[in-house]
Parts: C-alpha cells; structure tokens; sequence
C-alpha cells in the first residue's frame, strides 16, 4: 500500500451520511459551485492538486456481476477524494486551521462529524473513515500542484517571448527579457525530491531501494 | 490580558528571552545519571535553585532578579533513567523519544550537517549508555547597571555577568559531587582551539565592549519572538508577535502553543504524558548548535553586493528581511527613502516606540515579495498572514510576477502561520577573529520552545526553511539557515523579487553555499516546578 506517489498524497475518505439528509449535501454542494467564494479558501490552500465530494446514494453502490451479493445499505455515503502535497498532517491541519467553517459545512450532516475543531477529534474522523490506497501512479514525482501551475505558465511566456523578441533590436530584447523573469519571478523555483513525508515512509522507501539493489551496505 | 498564568510553576527560561532582560552571557552543561536514586537527589537540588517566571521587580515584596539563573530539562532518556514509570514515558511525543539524531533526515541534517559532524558531546549522545545526555542545565549571569556609559564600565559589567556564571557552575558542581559518582558530567563541545570543553559558553555579541542583540552575521536575533496569552511582562509586546486577526489587530496565542496543559489554538490540550501535573506548564525545547560560516558569508556578500542593484548592505538585508544596522524590517524600509524615515523615526522613538517599529508589521503591502523576498529568514519562519494570498492573473498568458491577499479566503488570516510559532531562546558562542575564515568557534546556540516539536519546529525546519512549496518557490530553500545543495550540478539558488510594476528584473542568487551548519542538538522537556518536585520525589504516578 502506499498513499503517497512523489510529491503527491492520494486521500480517500468515505464517511455515512443519512440518507434523507443526503439532499441537503447536494443543495449544499450546488450552491457552493454557484457561489465559487464558499470555495476560495480551499482554493488559496495551494497545496490541493484536486479535491472532490460526491454522494453515493445507499442503492449506487455498483453491482458488477450477479454473483455480488446484494447488500442493504443503512446509510449513503459521502466520498471524498484529493490529491495534495505533503503530509497527511501538513493536509488535515492546514483544513482545519484554514478553512473550519466550510469543513463543518461540507460534513455537517455526516453521521458523528465531530466538527473540525478541536483538532483530534476530526483527525480520528478521518482517519477512522479513511481508505488506504492500494496502487497509486504520479506521472510527474518531483511536481507539486503549485509547480505543474508554474510550468505552465513558464511555457506559456516563453513562447510568447520567443515570437515577440524575434526581431526586437538589443535594447528592446533586454527590456522585455527583464519584463519575462519579472513576470515569471513566483515560478522559478527548483524542483527536486520530496522532503521525507515521515520517518516510516521515509525507511519503507529506503527498503524499497534496498531490495532493489539501488542501497550499498546493511542499513535498510 | 486577563489569562493568568502560575509563574511561580513555569521555569524562567520559558518565558523569558534571558537576554532581553540583562543577562548576556551563560553556560549550558549536560549531565549523564549513573544511578536513579542519586540522579532523583540531583535533581531535587537543582529544584531548590530553579529560576521561575515569577515577575521581579520593585514593590512592598520587592523580588530582585537572581544574580544567576539556574533551569533544568531532560531528554528521553534521562526521564527514563529518572524511573518515570512505562505509562507516563510512552505519553512523550513519538520525536522526542527518538530524540534529534534520529529525525536528522526530517530536519535536513546532512553533509556538513550531518551527525558525524557534530560535536563529540552530540556525536556519541545516543549511542553508548554513559555517553547519553540526561540533564541540561543553563545558567545565565546577570549584568549588574554599568557606572556609566562607557566601554570600559560597560565591559566590566559584561565580566560581572560571566564571573556570576562562573559562580553558578561551582555551585552545580558541588551538587554534583554530593552525589558521589550518581551523576557524570558529560564534555565534549568544541572550544575556539578545537580542544573539547566541559559545557558550551555563550554569550551576546560585543560591540566596542557594549553587548548587542546581534549574531555573528551582524543581523539583529529574537525581534520576533511569539506573545502568548498570560505573559505578563509581554503585555506591551503582542502587536506583530501574536497573531493577525481579520480586523488588522493582534491577539496573543494561545498558551497551549507552548505550554502543556492549556488549550492550544485548535481549542484542545496538546498531546502530553500523565498524569496532568507532568505535563501542565512544562514544554519541549530543542537545543540546537549552528555553526556560522562567516568566511563563506562576507564572500559571497561581497560578490554579488557589487552586483546586486541596490548595493551590498541592501542585499544582506534581502536575506533576511530586516537591515544589519538596526533591525529595520524591509518591508517598512525597502528603499533609501523609506530606510531614512525609518531611521528617523526610530531614533527619536521611545523604547516601547522602538520595539514596535521593529515588530509591528504585515506583509499585506508586499504580497509580491518586491520589498521582502519570499526566501528571506524572517517571512519563512513566520509568514504572519502572508500565507493567504493567491496570484493576481490566474491565465498564464498574463501572469505578471504579482500575487495579493486572498482576502477572507481563511477563517482568521494567519490561519497558517498560527500554529507553527516557536519561542525563541538562546545566545551566540564563541568570537569571530578572523571575518575571512569559516572555521574558527563562531555560531548561536539557539533553543527553541514549543508544545509540539512536530507540528511547530520540524515543521518550519523541514517545510519552510529546507522546502519552498507554501511560498509556490518549488524546492527553493530559506537563505540563510537553507541546507543548501552540495551538489555541483544542481546547487540551491534563490530569487529576490521586484515590484510587479517596475521595470526591474529579479536577482537570482546563484550558487548559494551553506551559510550555517548543525554541529549538534537534542530534544528535551522542561518540566514545570511541580513536576520538577514529583521527579526528584520519584513520585510521578499516571495511576
């Protein structure tokens, strides 16, 4: 298992939800896609590559083969799903510090929420709902959310630059080269490994590499 | 403030920054316990002679401060040396057990930083049973009022202060002797000479015999230390230490920030050992040696002073977001205009009206990093509100370098910066004899308090001083404490930015080469005076 790939955690929480409380979720959810300040903390929090909430009603649940034994849901269940960078810590505390008020909307109806303050009792929430990853693949290791943003907009510049300075005169080549760094000044920043997400991670890893014949000596 | 705290429970060192309140020289020692019942008795001296909180001053019971300051901490294993039963020792945190050797690759700890390199002290703590670290124990000399203004009268007081720590270090050794072997001192930090020495001196900077608040770089350390609830002597001190509220004002933190035993910012108590009288009103403290390179770091001021636009002085500034000279903070003075109103100011400003003018700050006038860069130390270790804030252009075709305040985006705007403070203690070692040379005995040892090492101190460590993702600088690290890379092929750089609206380009700091290295440091926990009692007393019982 492992939920993390490079710089990004894969977080899946699926909590009980009353099903004749359900609706009142997807009010909620519609109108936080109508009105997108409700979500401006969770955007500002640059650190969530993506995160979405879905209801899956207590007779969704998918039904593959009818071999699969039916099942009699007591509840539907509310599913929620990110990908972010960091620790699982640096993720639930940055949300509870940040943005409480939209936790507690978002969850309010989930059967024992414990609201997201205080700090351990949400923790135990989540932890207790959630699903560990079982195979999780990062196209881009070294990238955060903030990164892929920043590349983009890198490409975006020098291309344009590129097309304007082709036959701009010496002068006019080095004001706008000032002008593109000047622009581009919040997207430079170098992309190298993870730091270590936790010792654990950190010694599986470590053993991983060991057995790949990628570590010298005994210390795996 | 109405929040009261028991000052005569909480140990001195905790609340007060010793050297702000004219004690500019002290001696940390370390001591390994041989035997539990001597070390209990040990302990149960020391306890006697502990410097608390307690407010000094004039008044019917006037309570002058001590001539020397005496506080005692432990790391894990010392407690555990100390018979704490099983129960309470598995309460401590999961990194204070392991302790700071074991989380070296959490704090970046490597190359020169690395354990090897530590001092011997440090090296072989955690290694061998009698070479563990069990006790620390500081003494801080007080500097009686100098006769008069001059050097001469000033340096004498200076050597007032040392020869009062002198007497404070007999005074332990004493207590050590009467436990006839029960107690090892442990030696082993490096002197000026490379010869090993029985305890780490430390004392405030000199300059023309007058102490500064200064390290060997020359910036001015501990402006911004955090203000809690329930300090009473820093009642004056809470605009620009506590924490921004949406209306523009500031409130203390909450004491649970770095006390244990009352309610943190997230409304709870901090996770703490049993029972309750163990953990109420003691903290963490991380004790750390950092090495300053100070040949390496006038080279490359000087290199890239000449090139830097805004000259040398300027750019020792960008590094660390205040001005050698005076501590000016660079986002009230970021230019020669604002830098002389600034200085006027100070000058004729009042020592409360100083202390603001270097304190009271946000970054809500400079979201873009133009004045203060994203990478300089003090808007890494505490990023006050500046960590809610979002690009002006999200298209990429128009991305112009400007970021500005996502407002109202948090439920309180310091949300981020909030719960990852740390009090800040400590002082420089060693001098400086040669500006050109790395090697010589010159460093802070700085000791940091905090009621979670995890969520507060390793956390900036590893996330905003080694990692720049919360400022969107990818893996750009903090200038001047940054573990910057080794490597020839992929070396750490750091941009200082410009104003979005002027016509400047950034400076990219090349090349950047570690300014400060580890050589050495531990985790322990400070107890309060009760639980001080309780563990001489061999009395701790969660049951």
């Amino acid at each position: 298992m492992s939920n993390i790939a490079g710089k990004a955690y894969a977080m899946n929480v699926i909590t009980p939800i009353r099903w004749y409380t359900a609706w009142l979720n997807k009010l909620i959810f519609w109108v936080a896609l109508q009105r997108p300040a409700t979500l401006k903390g969770l955007i500002t929090l640059s650190l969530i590559h993506y995160a979405r909430w879905v209801i899956i009603g207590r007779d969704q649940f998918p039904h593959v083969h009818p071999s699969q034994p039916r099942e009699t849901l007591k509840y539907s269940y509310m599913l929620f799903f990110s990908n972010f960078n960091g620790s699982w810590d640096q993720y639930v505390d940055s949300f509870t510090f940040a943005i409480p008020s939209g936790l507690d909307m978002f969850w309010k109806w989930n059967v024992r929420y414990s609201k997201s303050v205080s700090l351990t009792p949400f923790h135990k929430y989540i932890r207790y709902n959630q699903l560990d990853t079982l195979h999780y693949y990062n196209a881009y290791p070294l990238a955060t959310s903030n990164d892929v943003k920043s590349a983009r907009i890198v490409k975006a510049k020098l291309l344009d630059f590129d097309s304007a300075t082709r036959d701009a005169s010496d002068d006019d080549f080095a004001k706008q080269y000032r002008t593109l760094l000047r622009d581009l000044q919040h997207d430079l920043g170098d992309m190298y490994p993870t730091p270590i997400v936790s010792m654990s991670a950190y010694q599986v890893e470590r053993r991983q590499r060991w057995h790949e014949g990628q570590l010298d000596g005994s210390k795996h | 403030m109405t929040y009261q705290l028991d000052l005569l429970d909480i140990q001195g060192n905790v609340l007060r920054a010793y050297g702000r309140f004219r004690y500019p020289a002290a001696r940390y020692v370390f001591f390994n316990i041989r035997d539990g019942a001597k070390g209990r008795a040990f302990v149960a001296a020391l306890t006697r002679r502990v410097t608390t909180a307690v407010q000094w001053g004039e008044g019917p019971d006037k309570l002058p401060p001590p001539e020397w300051t005496l506080n005692v901490a432990f790391n894990y294993q010392g407690l555990k040396e100390l018979d704490l039963p099983r129960e309470s020792l598995i309460g401590f945190s999961p990194e204070f057990v392991a302790g700071m050797k074991d989380r070296k690759d959490i704090l970046g700890d490597d190359g020169p930083s690395a354990p090897e390199h530590w001092d011997p002290i440090w090296q072989h703590n955690r290694e061998t049973r009698e070479h563990d670290v069990h006790i620390f124990v500081s003494i801080n000399g007080l500097m009686p009022l100098p006769k008069d203004a001059k050097p001469a009268a000033v340096q004498a007081a200076v050597n007032d202060a040392k020869a009062r720590v002198e007497a404070g270090y007999r005074w332990l050794l004493e207590q050590v002797a009467a436990q006839q072997g029960g107690v090892a001192l442990l030696g082993g930090h490096r002197g000026d000479n490379g010869e090993l020495l029985d305890y780490q001196d430390v004392q405030a900077v000199l300059e023309n015999g007058v102490p500064t608040s200064k390290e060997h770089f020359g910036y001015t350390d501990g402006i911004g230390d955090p203000v809690f609830e329930g300090v009473p002597y820093d009642a004056e001190r809470i605009n620009g230490r506590g924490k921004q509220l949406a209306n523009g004002q500031w409130a203390p933190l909450a004491a649970g920030e770095f006390l244990l035993g009352h309610t943190d910012e997230a409304l709870e108590y901090p996770p703490a050992p049993s029972p309750l009288l163990l953990a109420r009103n003691g903290t963490y403290m991380i004790y750390r040696k950092l090495h300053e390179n100070v040949g390496t770091f006038e080279r490359y001021l000087d290199e890239h002073g000449q090139r830097y636009p805004g000259g040398k002085e300027l750019l020792a500034a960008k590094f660390v977001g205040r001005w050698r000279d005076n501590g000016a903070p660079i986002v009230k003075a970021w230019d020669d205009a604002s830098k002389a109103r600034f200085d006027a100011d100070y000058k004729a400003a009042d020592g409360h009206g100083k202390d603001q003018l270097l304190s009271n700050f946000t970054y809500d006038e400079d979201m873009s990093g133009g004045r203060c860069p994203f990478s300089a130390h003090i808007r890494r270790i505490n990023p006050r509100a500046s960590l809610e804030f979002t690009r002006d252009e999200q298209d990429p075709a128009k991305v112009c370098g400007a970021f500005s305040v996502s407002e109202g985006a948090f439920d309180t705007p310091g949300a981020l910066a909030n719960r990852r403070r740390v009090l800040r203690r400590g002082l420089p070692y060693g001098t400086v004899k040669d500006r050109s040379r790395d090697d010589g005995n010159h460093g802070i040892i700085i000791m940091m308090l905090n009621a979670d090492i995890n969520r507060q101190f390793e956390f900036v460590q590893q996330q905003w001083i080694n990692y720049g993702n919360d400022f969107k600088a990818g893996n750009d690290k903090e200038i001047l404490l940054g573990n910057h890379s080794q490597s020839e092929h992929f070396p750490s750089k750091a941009v200082l930015q410009v104003d979005p609206a002027s016509d400047d380009a950034p400076y990219i700091l090349p090349r950047l080469p570690r300014f400060v290295e580890t050589r050495g440091g531990e985790y322990f926990f400070v107890p309060s005076l009760t639980a001080l009692r309780m563990i001489a007393a061999g009395t701790v019982d969660p049951t």
